[in-house]
């Protein structure tokens, strides 16, 4: 059986280890980047390269960045008495995206889950909990991991270990997401977003 | 609710099958191994996403086939609604009205079935489990708060029980987190027990009417929700979640020890009582069947009272294990009000004077004929 020239195999199997991508649409990725502009592919093997060695995680906040420590960690204009907690980095660009938040992060980088073998010194609380200690001016931590059993684990054990030292501990509210239509938000969304209305 | 029409395409020994129904009485009659309870199983895998009788959605996919489609058209009162059910080997698709379900909870309750198996003969008398399943199931049916509940519960569970064998071999050491897991364990095993409670309490109404019917006025049938003694004077979900709170605190070093969680609705268990005794210990077999008849039938009465709807009466040849007062009775009282399919291998099993033109149909291998169209029922066929 022919095989492919060595170069192309070895692409093929780099494009396999990407998550969600076969065989198939690895060869297809590998034909398609023999195609492409030589300045293009020198670009992307840098960039791909750069991505691994220049970024690391901020040691304050633990958010990917390539400074240390990283951008918003290091902006005096942000509300230093607020932090708010969550899962993984990406978390951190959506509630960036919404442009009203301008206090501090903490990423945990997971939740707790026996299941999965991440315990209390798996995950990035002793650093929060380190980082309150030395900064007093931390008047409330916002909480907002996701709305999962282990979320909300991780959330009650966040609260006991800080509300003792007198800091307000906070969580994120559930409902219904804005501009959604009621008849198509699923019972218990509904049933949450019931139990959390609000005075008008 | 009825179900009007049902389509089979790759399910289990059915490679395609389309068939109406009458909104009363509907007969599967057939030898043995020819699909007559493959059908009834169908029929519950549309309204439950899954099978009473396998784990295992691979073994509902006709062999040699990718995928198993079960669709049927379901009337209530407020409409008809078309359902679908999509089974791969990778997992399953739920439409409502053509509409894809994201999430399975907001498919159950479309349709609602009840189902009466020759294994549920042993409701009274086998093991708790069966019982409390019997329970999730047909509250999960009427409650997608309690399916929400249910499926949270389960989850904390396991990472609860991982979390204490790990605390038992010295791999972690945080009684905190552990504080934190039974805090969450018991605020949703209260709501769990809570619900379980009360509608408990509410089918014991019907239960016990029924019964008295069949036994003539001779019994009394009452039921006993069974939970830890710490637990048997708390009230409200409130009270339960203290309760809760404080039986785990006690039991934590047990609990370390043994690496399970020793208390909670995953623990607790229904006794049957008919006038005063406990009808699994000192019941006889009858009794212990017309206890069993008399629960699933009160399950209809409590679903239709929930949902404002009659279930669909699922009887998978159990008309051969009940003697002539009780199929009467379970005939009579049904068939004008609930869509009923049984199953039989044989017509003159089935009392004759109380069944009204039942629509009957011939199962052979896989293949249906109607050899009865049935009343109610404008046929096209």
């Amino acid at each position: 059986m022919l095989q492919y020239p060595e170069p192309i195999a070895k692409l093929i199997d780099s494009y396999m280890k990407l998550p969600g991508i076969g065989e198939k649409t690895a060869t297809r990725l590998a034909f398609f980047t023999l195609d492409m502009p030589q300045d293009d592919v020198d670009d992307f093997a840098q960039n791909l390269h750069d991505a691994k060695t220049k970024l690391h995680f901020c040691s304050i906040c633990g958010n990917i960045t390539d400074q240390d420590p990283c951008v918003i960690c290091s902006d005096p204009t942000r509300d230093q008495s607020r932090i708010l907690v969550v899962e993984q980095p990406k978390d951190i660009m959506a509630l960036e995206r919404m442009n009203e938040y301008h206090g501090l992060y903490h990423v945990l980088h997971g939740v707790l889950s026996p299941t999965t073998g991440k315990g209390p010194e798996d995950i990035n609380i002793k650093s929060l909990l380190t980082r309150l200690q030395q900064h007093a001016e931390v008047k409330e931590v916002i909480i907002a991991t996701n709305a999962t059993p282990e979320g909300e684990s991780t959330a009650m054990y966040l609260a006991r270990l800080i509300k003792p030292a007198g800091i307000k501990v906070t969580r994120l509210a559930y409902g219904l997401a804005v501009g959604s239509d009621i008849e198509y938000a699923d019972a218990m969304t509904l049933i949450k977003a019931v139990e959390g209305r609000q005075e008008m | 609710m009825y179900l009007d029409a049902l389509t089979l395409r790759h399910f289990r020994n059915y490679d395609s099958l389309s068939v109406t129904f009458s909104p009363g009485l509907n007969i599967l009659l057939g030898e043995n191994a020819q699909g007559k309870t493959n059908l009834l199983e169908a029929i519950y895998v549309l309204a439950l996403a899954r099978s009473h009788r396998t784990h295992n959605d691979h073994e509902l996919i006709e062999w040699g086939a990718d995928s198993a489609e079960v669709t049927g058209r379901v009337v209530k009162s407020s409409g008809t609604v078309p359902l679908a059910l999509t089974l791969t080997k990778k997992g399953k698709k739920a439409t409502v009205n053509h509409l894809e379900q994201p999430r399975l909870s907001s498919y159950l309750g479309q349709l609602n079935v009840v189902l009466f198996a020759p294994e549920d003969l042993n409701l009274v008398k086998g093991a708790p489990s069966a019982r409390r399943r019997f329970v999730d199931m047909e509250f999960g049916q009427m409650s997608p708060k309690y399916l929400y509940n249910l499926t949270q519960y389960r989850a904390i569970l396991r990472q609860r029980n991982k979390y204490l064998r790990q605390l038992h071999y010295h791999q972690a050491h945080d009684l905190v987190y552990l504080d934190v897991l039974s805090d969450q364990l018991a605020g949703f095993g209260a709501e769990i027990i809570h619900t379980r409670q009360v509608l408990l309490d509410r089918m014991m109404v019907f239960a016990d009417h029924l019964h008295g019917e069949i036994t003539q006025g001779k019994e009394k049938l009452t039921f006993r929700y069974v939970l830890p003694n710490e637990l048997a004077d708390a009230h409200t979900a409130q009270d339960l979640y203290q309760a809760l709170l404080a039986l785990y605190k006690k039991l934590r070093d047990r609990e370390i020890d043994q690496s399970v969680t020793l208390a909670g609705p995953h623990r607790d268990d229904v006794t049957f009582i008919t006038n005063g005794k406990d009808v699994s210990a000192f019941g006889s077999q009858g009794q212990q069947r017309t206890t069993a008849l008399s629960v699933k039938l009160a399950e209809i009465e409590l679903m239709k009272e929930q949902t404002g709807e009659y279930p669909l009466l699922l009887l998978d040849d159990v008309l051969s294990e009940l003697d002539t007062v009780r199929q009467t009775h379970l005939l009579a009282t049904f068939q004008s009000k609930v869509q009923t399919f049984l199953t039989t291998t044989d017509l003159s099993g089935v009392a004759e004077d109380i069944v009204h033109d039942p629509r009957i149909m011939t199962i052979a291998d896989g293949q249906l004929t109607v050899t009865a169209p049935g009343a109610g029922h404008a046929d096209s066929e």
